[in-house]
């Protein structure tokens, strides 16, 4: 009788981790990149008119922000302008028993921002990190005036943050580089500013001139335009990604095939990023 | 017409004239308040700097922590609630704060740490990790411990606040009893450099139980050091939604015999369960090999398979100063154990999770051959539920039960299996 009994509770046992596991959500919350937020905003709304029993809440706050917010169980999406790092998988696995799912959703180039009036027009990779490791302070190392640099960047939670670490500057930030909340506020700051050298997405660069970026010394200069980043000629371009917990089901599923499909994809190009198919 | 149009003009410049005035005063006025509030501004601007290099102070300390509490139920072997054999009545059911610690980290400059995490009992604080970490800024790859902190082996550094089920395996719970030791560890990740999912570790420890009297856990108390030393793969398919680590650990020392202890000399019996009498400062040997793996697969939300072995030789001693609660005796021990969790993902907030660990203590010996409870091998069966009410407060119910090997020569209560299984209920709130 207790063998029996014993069954009966692990064959319901299993059948509710199953029936529970196929669990489908209506509600989809998206957070994370401030690159990515507004081509996710555009996302929702274009896919909420044709879907109309589902509710999309996208928020930015950056891509660590939204990574974290994925491990704790705040969202069910995570935008994020750079890979996932190897401790936030172990955080997962810790909690969620994956390893998450990476789907890269976009690709952008990162621009380096220059006042329109600044005489310096192209810089090295190298020149690059240089600038925004403090190792170079005055615009006459590298063929400008004889003028102090003014470094603008975004908050460490930004993904655009580590990226730019990770792949230009190499190192440390400089002290001095003064960190804003968001691209645009970089973009306005080097717009004001004649000495001032900022970085963000290719997207956003608007009164303010894109610096020509060469792989080194012997190099011609690219611009990020659409041709450079789709070729991968442009030295800085990334993929932007959405992190999910596990595999997508139901809604959540339907929501990021759309995003992949010819229709998301042509939002992405409408919001000046590029395509991944 | 002429004396029209002259008052005309006049009243025009009057008015032209009073309109100025009027104007000249507004300006006058706007530019004061203008003044006023750059003013203002200006001493914001001040006063937040000041706040704000207050905050960056402030955000080089992060403080996280964790408060189990418990309702616990545990079988007694008879129903009258009194212990075979001796009559003395049990507690079988007692609500208890199992843990409640926190942590405190400070990063003062990049790539520098210090960690001190305090436990709170009921009776006592005592004081769980206390570390100083230095990161290498060079290669990202080096990390250098030195205090007190968790041995490194899977099970062990596998936060409880994390980890599936009440307790650890007993396999670890006796062979790294307390978790923690004092010395220095070195850590290597190639995964941030190089994208090479390589973990190694190696830690030079002072060897104590780190249980016990206080005293006895401050300082080395036998001057030889034991090393440890772990290294970890992992694989990953992302594709597939597979990731495996596989990985292996050794421990290497020694239990030296620091004094004679009643009755003298002290007879100790060795792997074959013969006796003989060490003279003091001889070394016993504490040597163990282990492998482990942690396979995750994506299969309807999360799914998870954990595995460890270890096998070696163990040596204990009953002498106060040296003391390890779960292997109390005057002995070296051929010992080999293992589990093996299976550990699911339920929905969003629920996670179901099964657990077989086996711990022999003495691989020589079996059946009624075993002549002392402690020599007797265990297979546990744990399972567990896990309900998260947030990221913050989750609820627990594990249910465990130990499978002893019977024996006719280790005791009355172990003939057969006896009835110790043990259910805990426990609410967490994390921070």
């Amino acid at each position: 009788m207790k063998t029996k009994n014993l069954k009966i509770a692990a064959i319901l046992l299993v059948i509710m981790t199953i029936g529970l596991s196929f669990t489908s959500i209506d509600k989809i919350t998206v957070k994370g990149s401030d690159t990515l937020v507004i081509l996710s905003q555009k996302w929702a709304e274009v896919y909420m008119k044709s879907h109309p029993g589902v509710s999309i809440q996208v928020t930015g706050g950056g891509s660590g922000v939204g990574i974290a917010s994925l491990i704790n169980g705040s969202t069910d999406i995570a935008n994020a302008s750079r890979p996932m790092k190897a401790s936030e998988v172990s955080k997962l696995k810790a909690r969620y028993n994956t390893l998450g799912v990476e789907i890269p959703c976009a690709k952008d180039g990162l621009s380096v921002y220059l006042n329109k009036a600044n005489g310096i027009s192209e810089l090295t990779v190298k020149q690059i990190g240089l600038i925004f490791s403090g190792k170079i302070t005055n615009w006459k190392e590298v063929g400008g005036v004889d003028a102090g640099i003014r470094l603008y960047g975004r908050e460490s939670s930004s993904g655009t943050f580590g990226f730019f670490q990770d792949n230009v500057v190499k190192g440390d930030y400089s002290p001095n580089c003064q960190t804003l909340p968001g691209t645009a506020a970089i973009v306005n700051a080097v717009k004001k500013d004649k000495f001032a050298i900022g970085y963000g997405g290719a997207a956003y660069a608007e009164g303010v001139k894109d610096c020509a970026v060469k792989v080194d010394d012997k190099s011609k200069g690219v611009y990020p335009t659409a041709e450079t980043i789709k070729n991968k000629s442009y030295p800085i371009t990334r993929y932007l990604y959405m992190y999910l917990k596990s595999r997508p089901t139901g809604e959540t599923k339907a929501f990021i095939d759309w995003i992949l499909s010819p229709e998301g994809q042509k939002l992405v190009v409408e919001t000046g990023y590029f395509p991944v198919r | 017409m002429k004396k029209i149009t002259l008052a005309f003009l006049i009243i025009s410049a009057i008015v032209a004239n009073a309109q100025e005035i009027h104007r000249d005063t507004v300006y006058s006025s706007l530019r004061e308040k203008v003044d006023e509030q750059a003013m203002k501004i200006a001493g914001y601007d001040e006063r937040i700097s000041a706040d704000e290099s207050v905050l960056n102070e402030l955000n080089k300390i992060k403080i996280s922590g964790y408060i189990q509490s418990q309702f616990e139920m545990n079988d007694v072997w008879s129903a009258d609630g009194s212990v075979h054999g001796s009559g003395t009545p049990t507690v079988s059911n007692s609500f208890s704060l199992r843990r409640a610690r926190v942590k405190f980290t400070y990063k003062p400059i990049d790539g520098v740490n210090f960690v001190l995490c305090p436990d709170f009992q009921v009776n006592k604080i005592s004081l769980k990790d206390a570390f100083v970490q230095l990161n290498d800024l060079w290669i990202n790859t080096f990390s250098l411990f030195v205090g007190q902190f968790n041995r490194p082996t899977y099970e062990v550094e596998f936060s409880s606040s994390a980890r599936e089920f009440a307790e650890r395996s007993l396999m670890t719970r006796t062979l790294y009893p307390s978790e923690r030791d004092q010395g220095a560890k070195l850590e290597a990740d190639f995964m941030t450099k190089f994208n090479v999912p390589l973990k190694l570790q190696f830690a030079v420890l002072n060897g104590n139980f780190g249980e016990g009297a206080i005293d006895n856990q401050v300082k080395d108390i036998d001057n030889g050091k034991d090393v440890m030393a772990r290294a970890v793969y992992s694989f990953s398919m992302p594709n597939k939604g597979l990731g495996i680590d596989i990985g292996g650990h050794t421990y290497i020392g020694n239990t030296t015999v620091i004094a004679q202890t009643t009755p003298v000399p002290t007879v100790f019996k060795d792997v074959n369960n013969n006796s003989f009498t060490p003279i003091v400062g001889d070394k016993l040997k504490k040597e163990l090999f282990g492998a482990e793996m942690q396979v995750y697969y994506d299969f309807l939300g999360g799914l998870s398979l954990k595995s460890e072995y270890i096998r070696g030789t163990y040596s204990g001693t009953t002498n106060p100063t040296q003391v390890n609660s779960s292997f109390n005796a005057n002995k070296v021990r051929n010992i080999e154990g293992y589990y093996i969790s299976l550990i699911k993902d339920v929905g969003k907030n629920n996670v179901a999770s099964i657990r077989y660990d086996v711990f022999d203590p003495n691989t020589k010996l079996s059946g009624d051959a075993v002549t002392k409870k402690d020599d007797l091998k265990y297979n546990n069966w744990t399972y567990a539920w896990q309900y998260f009410f947030n990221s913050n407060i989750k609820l627990m119910a594990s249910y465990t039960m130990p499978i002893n090997e019977k024996s006719l020569n280790a005791g009355a209560d172990y003939i057969k299996d006896k009835h110790d299984n043990v259910f805990t209920l426990r609410f967490q709130a994390s921070f």
